[in-house]
């Protein structure tokens, strides 16, 4: 069949809409079944540009018919690998858009396509021109695919044989995907969604982060940023490791410099104390510290009561909120609680000690076992005193932290470093036995405040200046 | 297939008639063979009704299922392209126009990712047509948000009242408020009877709203009203069907 097609083959065809009305017929979608696969295979065992197809071809099929279908590419190069499999799957969405005609949505085993009946008035009529177009475009425009075989199956038995198979693959696909890392990559993706009310804020996503929102993992961030990379999901090059344990990297710091337009110089991405990832206003839950215990409280969105501190979630976010880097405070996504590195350089889990049950429950096979029971909610708490009973008896790991302290209790303290722009909480809002104290990071230097104004008005009528008696 | 879309919003006070106006504007270009994706963008959903057609999930069903559901798909899955799809289920097919109800409003969280995925599919979906009507309540919300583009022409629906009227002018300055822009403003006056047909001509002059059209009390709509019967069908021998004839004419559809 060469390389002639029925068809134009563009990506100006991208978006094309086959309605029900100019449909010739409809294969796989919400009322039948399919998927799209593609596995990495022996260059040996490949017959390249070769088609099978198992079932019925259009020209078999009724005008107006529904159908089954499945997609099986196998592909094979010297430089191909099971990892890349998904990317290259995810192409054939792409280029079967790019057919006249053609109409392609969605993804794996939820596949939905549709193909015109002006398409079809064109000669499209057999599969075989539609798989040999893919085939040469994965060729074309991936070309690590030194060979490339497909197989189409029509057939409702066959399809859904199949379909088992191809699900045991995305399983195990997901599977290596929740295993990404931080060390894993080096692109993080920053957003810049929440800018308008939040112009400070620098959004990092990483494999070990997710968006402050919940919303945006680091694949949507690089999906969108590999689609435009000037919109609002871009890519930020790690740059070098300056610490792996509170997840501070040059690149995020240069970034933060570049976003914050010279706020902030520094964001640790897995610190709760010492210059933590800001917050937007967007966020899913709030950290906070509770200095009675020396330990951190979470409280969510949807949770309507007090937290031990005797505030509301609306109180601490509006203290944290509007893109700032608040000391004792930190908005997260939800699925942060599920990271490995969940404010690993302020103790993780085991600094945790409340949040409402609603909250607990969604996450609590996330939480290490040995402290699941020791983390309390408003049912066993309801004041800094309760906490306090709750965390003693179950014997919390904050407890020792608590003796600690009181033997270092003498030790002067000194005050820690702090960039320009950092704020501290508004006290006035603060019940009065609320105070904050930051620990002190081990790198030094009391270079003191700097403090900005920005288009600041002051009017002073007098200035007095008293020696102190 | 892509054409450039010309972008209609139908807005007003509640109960001037906005949905009656948009459905039979929907027919008259169907009528005229153009390929029509109709929005109803009010959380009142009624346009469906009026048009005689079934829909049960909307864009806010679909928000929420992402909000609800975006932890437990695959970690590598592209959202766009499923948020793509579930549009595309919720889509009802009718002949010569499809139809998208907006739906409920969002819930508590964060939806910027989820509206910003919005965004760059409905104008994708939005290409594939002639003409976009959306039915709208007052407050221009899906506009503020930005989910639609520019509007060429922004039709106001108002009754013989002069609070209808009052409407029209705070829509006006409220547009001049949105970032969308707006290349045209018209007034359609619903309910016209001969006693009001003065008053609001003059109304209209004096608060410098253009007036192109005055649909008449119409007794077939009256009576398919009080029975929940779709206006759609509406023979051309209505006196409002013609009305609508003569308006479409002026905004040249």
């Amino acid at each position: 069949m060469a390389d002639e097609f029925p068809f134009e083959i563009s990506p100006m065809f991208e978006g094309e809409r086959i309605r029900k009305d100019g449909m010739y017929v409809e294969l796989a979608g919400p009322k039948s079944k399919g998927f799209e696969l593609v596995r990495a295979a022996d260059i040996n065992d490949i017959e390249d540009d070769k088609f099978t197809l198992i079932g019925p071809d259009l020209s078999d099929m009724e005008e107006g018919s529904r159908h089954p279908i499945a997609m099986i590419y196998k592909i094979a190069g010297e430089l191909v690998e099971t990892d890349l499999e998904s990317i290259v799957e995810r192409r054939n969405h792409e280029f079967q858009n790019y057919i006249q005609g053609l109409m392609h949505l969605n993804q794996r085993d939820d596949v939905w396509l549709r193909l015109g009946t002006d398409a079809v008035n064109k000669g499209l009529t057999s599969f075989e021109y539609i798989a040999k177009a893919i085939m040469m475009l994965f060729k074309n425009e991936l070309p690590f695919i030194e060979k490339v075989e497909a197989i189409y199956i029509t057939d409702i038995q066959e399809v859904e044989k199949e379909l088992d198979s191809a699900k045991e693959v995305y399983k195990a696909r997901d599977e290596r995907t929740r295993n990404l890392h931080d060390e894993d990559v080096d692109t993080f993706y920053g957003c810049t969604l929440c800018a308008s009310f939040a112009p400070t804020n620098v959004c990092v996503v990483t494999p070990d982060r997710i968006s402050l929102c919940g919303a945006i993992n680091w694949f949507d961030g690089r999906a969108a940023a590999k689609v435009d990379p000037e919109g609002p999901q871009f890519a930020i090059p790690k740059g070098e490791l300056i610490d792996s344990e509170s997840g501070e990297y040059s690149g995020v710091n240069e970034a933060a410099k570049r976003l914050s337009s010279g706020e902030y110089d520094r964001i640790k991405l897995h610190s709760f104390f010492e210059y933590p990832h800001t917050s937007c206003g967007c966020f899913e839950v709030v950290g906070f510290y509770i200095p009675e215990v020396d330990g951190i409280g979470w409280i969510d969105r949807d949770f309507a009561g007090t937290a031990p501190n005797g505030l509301q979630f609306s109180t601490m976010a509006g203290q944290t909120g509007g893109g700032k880097q608040v000391a004792g405070f930190l908005g997260v996504g939800i699925n942060y609680f599920r990271s490995p590195k969940f404010i690993q350089s302020d103790g993780g889990w085991n600094r945790v000690v409340w949040m409402p049950k609603i909250l607990k429950e969604k996450i609590l096979n996330d939480i290490p076992e040995d402290i699941r029971d020791k983390i309390a909610t408003e049912e066993e708490t309801s004041d800094i005193e309760s906490l306090k009973n709750f965390l003693s008896e179950k014997e919390h790991p904050i407890v020792v932290r608590w003796n600690e302290e009181e033997e270092e209790n003498d030790v002067q303290e000194t005050p820690s470093p702090q960039q320009q722009g950092y704020e501290a909480p508004q006290m006035m809002q603060m019940p009065s036995n609320f105070m904050p104290s930051i620990p002190m990071g081990s790198s030094g230097g009391s270079a003191g405040m700097k403090i900005i104004l920005k288009n600041a008005k002051v009017s002073i009528e007098k200035i007095i200046i008293k020696k102190d008696e | 297939m892509f054409s450039v879309t010309k972008i209609i919003a139908v807005t007003g006070k509640g109960g001037t008639g906005k949905t009656v106006t948009t459905s039979l504007l929907i027919r008259h270009l169907t009528k005229t063979d153009n390929l029509v994706l109709a929005v109803d963008a009010d959380p009142d959903t009624n346009l469906p009704e009026t048009l005689g057609c079934n829909s049960s999930r909307t864009i806010g069903d679909i928000k929420e299922y992402m909000h609800e559901e975006r932890d437990n798909l695959p970690p590598d899955i592209n959202k766009e392209s499923i948020l793509e799809s579930k549009i595309y289920e919720i889509l009802e097919e009718m002949p010569g126009y499809d139809l998208i109800v907006m739906g409920r409003p969002e819930g508590s969280g964060c939806y910027c990712y989820v509206n910003n995925l919005l965004r760059g599919i409905m104008n994708k979906l939005v290409s594939n047509y002639d003409v976009l009507i959306i039915d709208t309540e007052a407050g221009l919300e899906h506009f503020s948000r930005k989910i639609f583009k520019d509007v060429d022409e922004l039709i106001v629906v108002t009754d013989g009242s002069r609070r209808g009227l009052r409407t029209a002018e705070r829509i006006r300055e409220l547009v001049g408020e949105l970032e969308t822009e707006v290349s045209n403003i018209y007034v359609i006056a619903n309910k016209v009877t001969d006693t009001n047909r003065e008053i609001i001509t003059s109304t209209a002059k004096e608060l410098d709203l253009e007036l192109i059209g005055m649909i008449p009390v119409d007794e077939m709509i009256v009576e398919r009203d009080m029975a929940g019967k779709p206006l759609f069908d509406l023979p051309d021998d209505s006196t409002a069907v013609q009305e609508i004839e003569r308006i479409a004419q002026k905004l040249g559809l």
